[in-house]
C-alpha cells in the first residue's frame, strides 16, 4: 500500500509540475544555505584547529596580562620589561619540561640604499617564528628556514616606508655593520597595538651573534606531556610573578586553552550563520505548506473519490504526507549539491576579503557526513512538519462534501 | 429467498436542532435482497440523495439501523465505515468521478489497492473488467482522453474491482449521450444477472422502468411503486 501511495504521490507532484518544482527550490535554497554555512563553519574550524592543535604542548610565557598580546599578532611587548634568566633557569628546573626557546628584542642600526635609522631587532628560534607568525600572511617571500644565516623577515613598513626605497625579497640590509638578506616580507598589518608591521625578525643565534644581548620577552616551551600543560602553565606563572614581585608580570597561556577559545568562538558563529540560514528553512516550509493547502483544496473532489472508493483516513494523509516528503527530500538532495558549489563560492568571496584583512590560511569548506546527515533529516522534518496541517485537513474532509464539490 | 444485503430499521436523517429540524429522511424502512435491482425516482431535493450516501456508508443516519450483509454499520467510526465502503459497496457516479492524474487500468487498480490487493492481481482483474466493459483499447487512457460513456464505463469496470455486495449508481447515464447511456445500462444489467444487487438513482423514468422496485422518494418518505 506503501509503493502505491507514493506512486500516487509522484504521479500528483508530476501533474503541477512548475509549482512543485518551485516549491522544492525554497527547500533547496534553505538546504543549500545550511550544508554551505556549515561547511564553511568547519573548514574555519578545521583550518585554525589544525594550526593550533600540533602545537598543544605548547606554551607561550609573556609579559604583560593579555593572553594574546604577542601570540598572533607578534613582535615585541610594550610593556620595556623583560624576563630574566632567572626565569629561564626557573622554568628549566621544572619537570616534564622538553624545551624552551626564547623571543629576543633588542635594537640595531639598519642600513639601506644610503639611508641609516634605528629599528627594533626580534630574535627567535626559526621554529618558534613559523608557529607564532602562522595566522599572518606575507606578501612576498616566506619563512626562515632551519639553519640559515644572516636571512630576515621584515614587516610592511620597513619594506615601504622606513627607506627612501621599497625593499623587496632578496633585498639586502646592512644591521650594525652586518649584511642580512630579506627572505620574507609580512603584510600589512594596519591599526591594532601590537603590529608586525615595523619588525624586523631574525633567527636567535643571529641576534645574539649581532647585538651580543638577550632580552626576553616571551619565552615559548614544549611540554612532554600535553595534558601537564595547564598545571605547568600556572606553576610557571606564579613562579614568575613571584621572581619579580608582581600580581601580573607574566601571563602562561597554553594553545589548549587559544584552541579551547577560539573553537568556542567559531562554534558560537557557526550557530548564528545556521539559524539566518535556518529562517530560509521556515520560510520554504510555510511554501510547502501554502502548495499542499492549495492542493488539498484543489482536489477536494478527487480526495472524495477516494474515500468513496474506499480510502481510510491514514491513506489520505499519507499520501499528502509523502507528497510534501518528496518534494521537502528531493529539494533537500537538490539543496545538498548546490551547497556543495555554493560553499566553493562562498570561500572564494570571503577568501578575497579575508587577503585583504591579513589571514595568511588556506580556508578550504568541509562538508561532513554529519552536516548531509543533518540536512536530509531536516529537509525530511521539515516535510513531514509542513504537509502534517494540509494531509490532516484532507483527511478530515466528509466523502460526500468532497464528492459534491464542484 | 435469497438473503437482505441491507436491511434499514426507521432510519432517519435530519439537519438542524428542534425546532427548525429538516427531516431529509423519515423513518425509513427497507430490505434489499441479494439480486436485486431497485431503481429510486423522485424529485430535486426529495432525499434521494441523502438515501444514496446513507445506504452507501458516506454518511451516518442521525437515528436507525443500517445492516449491510448482516452487520449494523450506524455505530460504525470512519475507518470501519471505509472498510465497508471498500468490500461491500461499488460506487458509479453522474459525473464519472475518475480520478484525472491515474489512467483508465490506474483508477481501477486504485480502489484495489485501497483493500491490499497485491499488485499483479490487480492488474490482471482491472484488464479483466475492462475487457468485461470493451475499454481493452483504453487502458492506458487518462479520463480527459476518454468519451463521457467511455469514462463512465472504466467508472462501472471501478465499483466492481473489490467484488462489492451492492453497486450504487447515481443517475449513472445523466451525463452521456442516449447510445451510451443504453449500453451502459446494458452492461449493468448484465452484472445484475450475474447476482450483483444494483440500485439505480435517477431521474429517468424510462430507466426506472427497466428495474425490478423502484422506490418512490417524496419529502425523505420512501415508498415502494409496484411497476
Amino acid at each position: 500500500m506503501f509503493r502505491d501511495h507514493v506512486k500516487l504521490a509522484i504521479k500528483n507532484l508530476r501533474h503541477r509540475m512548475s509549482r512543485s518544482l518551485l516549491t522544492l527550490l525554497g527547500i533547496a535554497i534553505g538546504i543549500m544555505a545550511i550544508i554551505s554555512l556549515m561547511a564553511l563553519g568547519e573548514g574555519m574550524q578545521q583550518a585554525i584547529t589544525g594550526e593550533l592543535s600540533s602545537l598543544s604542548d605548547v606554551i607561550i610565557v609573556s609579559t604583560g596580562g593579555n593572553m594574546f598580546s604577542s601570540f598572533g599578532g607578534g613582535g615585541s611587548t610594550s610593556t620595556g620589561e623583560y624576563f630574566t634568566q632567572r626565569d629561564i633557569a626557573g622554568i628549566e628546573r621544572l619537570q616534564g619540561i622538553k624545551e624552551v626557546s626564547t623571543q629576543l628584542s633588542g635594537s640595531g642600526l639598519a642600513e639601506y640604499n644610503g639611508k641609516t635609522t634605528v629599528l627594533s631587532l626580534t630574535g627567535m628560534e626559526v621554529s618558534v617564528m613559523k608557529l607564532q607568525y602562522a595566522s599572518q600572511n606575507l606578501e612576498a617571500g616566506g619563512f626562515l628556514n632551519e639553519g640559515e644565516q644572516n636571512k630576515i623577515m621584515i614587516g610592511y613598513s620597513i619594506a615601504h616606508d622606513t627607506f627612501d626605497a621599497d625593499i623587496s625579497v632578496g633585498g639586502r640590509i646592512k644591521i650594525n655593520g652586518e649584511k642580512f638578506f630579506v627572505s620574507g616580507i609580512f603584510g600589512k598589518q594596519g591599526m591594532g597595538g601590537v603590529s608586525s608591521d615595523s619588525m624586523v625578525l631574525m633567527s636567535s643565534r643571529d641576534f645574539k651573534k649581532l647585538t651580543g644581548q638577550s632580552n626576553i620577552s616571551s619565552i615559548y616551551l614544549r611540554v612532554n606531556n600535553v595534558n601537564d600543560a595547564e598545571s605547568i602553565a600556572t606553576t610557571i606563572q606564579n613562579a614568575i610573578n613571584e621572581n619579580h614581585g608582581k600580581k601580573d608580570f607574566a601571563t602562561a597561556t597554553t594553545m589548549t586553552s587559544i584552541l579551547k577559545t577560539v573553537q568556542n568562538i567559531i562554534g558560537i558563529l557557526q550557530l548564528v550563520l545556521v539559524g539566518i540560514a535556518s529562517i530560509a528553512l521556515v520560510v520554504a516550509s510555510i511554501g510547502i505548506m501554502n502548495t499542499m493547502l492549495t492542493s488539498v483544496m484543489e482536489r477536494t473532489r478527487e480526495i472524495g473519490i477516494m474515500k468513496a472508493i474506499g480510502a481510510t483516513t491514514q491513506d489520505i494523509m499519507s499520501i499528502f504526507i509523502i507528497e510534501g516528503v518528496l518534494m521537502s527530500g528531493v529539494g533537500g538532495i537538490i539543496g545538498i549539491i548546490l551547497g556543495v558549489f555554493g560553499s566553493q563560492a562562498l570561500t572564494l568571496i570571503l577568501g578575497s576579503f579575508m587577503s585583504m584583512g591579513g589571514g595568511s590560511f588556506q580556508l578550504v569548506p568541509i562538508i561532513t557526513i554529519t552536516s548531509v546527515v543533518l540536512a536530509v533529516a531536516v529537509s525530511l522534518i521539515v516535510g513531514v512538519l509542513s504537509s502534517l496541517y494540509p494531509a490532516w485537513r484532507a483527511a478530515r474532509m466528509s466523502p460526500i462534501e468532497a464528492v459534491r464539490y464542484e | 429467498m435469497s438473503k437482505d444485503v441491507i436491511v434499514t430499521q426507521n432510519i432517519s436523517k435530519t439537519y438542524g436542532k428542534p425546532p427548525l429540524q429538516v427531516f431529509a429522511l423519515r423513518e425509513t424502512n427497507l430490505h434489499i435482497k441479494q439480486g436485486d435491482y431497485i431503481a429510486i425516482i423522485g424529485p430535486s431535493g426529495s432525499g434521494k440523495s441523502t438515501l444514496m450516501n446513507l445506504l452507501g456508508c458516506l454518511d451516518k443516519p442521525t437515528s436507525g439501523k443500517i445492516f449491510i450483509d448482516g452487520s449494523d454499520v450506524s455505530t460504525l467510526n470512519e475507518n470501519e465505515l471505509a472498510r465497508i465502503r471498500r468490500e461491500k459497496i461499488g460506487f458509479i457516479f453522474q459525473k464519472y468521478n475518475l480520478i484525472p492524474t491515474l489512467n483508465a487500468l490506474e483508477n481501477i487498480e486504485l480502489s484495489m489497492g485501497f483493500a491490499g490487493v497485491d499488485s499483479q492481481t490487480r492488474t490482471t482483474k482491472a484488464k479483466q473488467l475492462l475487457e468485461m466493459v470493451e475499454l481493452s483499447k483504453r487502458l492506458t487512457h487518462k479520463p480527459s482522453e476518454m468519451s463521457g460513456g467511455e469514462q463512465q464505463r472504466v467508472a462501472i469496470a471501478r465499483s466492481l474491482a473489490n467484488n462489492p455486495s451492492i453497486i450504487l449508481a447515481d443517475e449513472p447515464t445523466g451525463n452521456v449521450d442516449s447510445k451510451s447511456g443504453e449500453n451502459i445500462m446494458n452492461i449493468l444489467e448484465e452484472v445484475n444477472r450475474k447476482g450483483e444487487t444494483i440500485i439505480v438513482v435517477t431521474h429517468n423514468m424510462a430507466i426506472a422502468q427497466r428495474a425490478k422496485r423502484v422506490l418512490r422518494i417524496q419529502d425523505g418518505e420512501v415508498r415502494e411503486e409496484h411497476v
